[in-house]
């Protein structure tokens, strides 16, 4: 009965320990790029968070950050995608659904068609 | 022995625990504020000839009983600024419109759809772009009574007082209509609002005017030209 409660526990550990050890990478690669991005590095912080979700696909914040990244840097149909993602991921997250909310009605306004070209130009 | 037996059971859980939800911790949140382009609204190549053309001010019989609106030639003071802020901040040539034009109609569906006179005083002036629409600018009297938090320096308790408070609202409305001047036919209409509050009863409604236009001046330029707005977004720190 001891033997078996120490096995559990060490296997319960171990499994820990490997996500954390995938999450740990990821989770640096979105310090590095959050803190990079808030000095305006939006190319090298879009590569950490690119990096983060190579490590951690189903990261949703790697995603949402990866967004603000794009839409920073003007890639907005990449950002929109990014955002869809994060979304899907973590649909209950307040500061996803806030920020995908507010690109929205950007990007709704960005690409709105404005009406006939002026004839000859 | 088995009260050891449980308190070695209730470590290696709590450790198991720790290290399954050491992962999953919830870390900072930094907001950060990016600039976002604005296209213009109107395809324009950028150096086109631009007519400004009279507006029709929106006024109705109360309006027009407003002595404080007397003060304010609105075409005169819209133009102006209009003007201003286009030579300023796009390379379009602005023309300035013939002394005798003259709306055809004070009614704004008519006069988007007034094509054959648009066409004709694109062709008289040589504007590829026509720029018409109407103006409401209102002063309104906002003073009232509002109530107000009051702590008595006697008994230390709160109560709550109606206090008169003067105020003044000033309100403008542009609808903006676009012609272009080869076809006379309407290429963008547009409506901006703002709405002003100042202290005071007796708030100048020149000033008041002039806070409505500034702080419409973005989205006004915006139909010629490319500007840029700021937006917060949240960024995960961990």
């Amino acid at each position: 009965m001891r033997i078996n409660g120490f096995a559990l526990a060490l296997l319960l550990a171990a499994s820990g320990c490997a996500s954390y050890s995938t999450t740990e990478k990821a989770k640096s690669q979105i310090a590095f790029g959050s803190a990079v991005a808030r000095k305006g590095l939006w190319r090298e912080a879009a590569f950490r968070f690119e990096q983060a979700i190579g490590k951690e696909p189903g990261n949703a914040r790697a995603h949402n950050n990866l967004a603000v990244a794009l839409e920073a840097t003007g890639e907005f149909a990449r950002a929109l995608e990014e955002y869809k993602k994060a979304l899907a991921l973590d649909p209950k997250d307040n500061y996803i659904r806030r920020n995908y909310a507010r690109f929205a009605e950007f990007y709704t306004s960005f690409t709105r068609t404005t009406g006939k070209a002026a004839s000859g130009s | 022995m088995a009260p050891r037996l449980a308190r070695g059971r209730l470590a290696a859980a709590a450790f198991a625990a720790l290290m399954l939800s050491a992962p999953f911790a919830s870390g900072g949140v930094s907001q950060v504020r990016l600039k976002l382009p604005l296209k213009p609204r109107l395809p324009l190549r950028g150096n086109e000839k631009l007519l400004l053309a009279p507006f029709i001010i929106a006024a109705d019989a109360e309006k027009a009983r407003d002595k404080r609106l007397a003060n304010v030639d609105l075409q005169a003071e819209f133009h102006r600024f209009l003007k201003k802020q286009v030579d300023k901040k796009t390379k379009l040539e602005v023309l300035e419109p013939p002394a005798d034009l003259k709306l055809p109609t004070q009614n704004l569906t008519d006069l988007s759809r007034a094509a054959e006179f648009w066409r004709s005083v694109g062709t008289t002036t040589g504007a590829e772009i026509i720029v018409s629409g109407s103006l409401e600018f209102r002063v309104e009297d906002r003073s009232g009574y509002k109530t107000e938090e009051y702590i008595s320096p006697i008994n230390g308790q709160t109560y709550y007082r109606q206090v008169y408070v003067e105020q003044t609202g000033f309100l403008f409305d542009i609808v903006f209509l676009v012609f272009d001047g080869r076809s006379g036919e309407k290429i963008l209409q547009d409506e901006f609002k703002d709405f002003r509050q100042t202290g005071g009863r007796r708030a100048d409604e020149l000033q008041g005017l002039f806070e409505n236009l500034f702080s419409l001046e973005n989205q006004i330029l915006n139909l010629f030209v490319a500007r840029e707005r700021e937006a917060d977004r949240y960024l995960f720190t961990d």
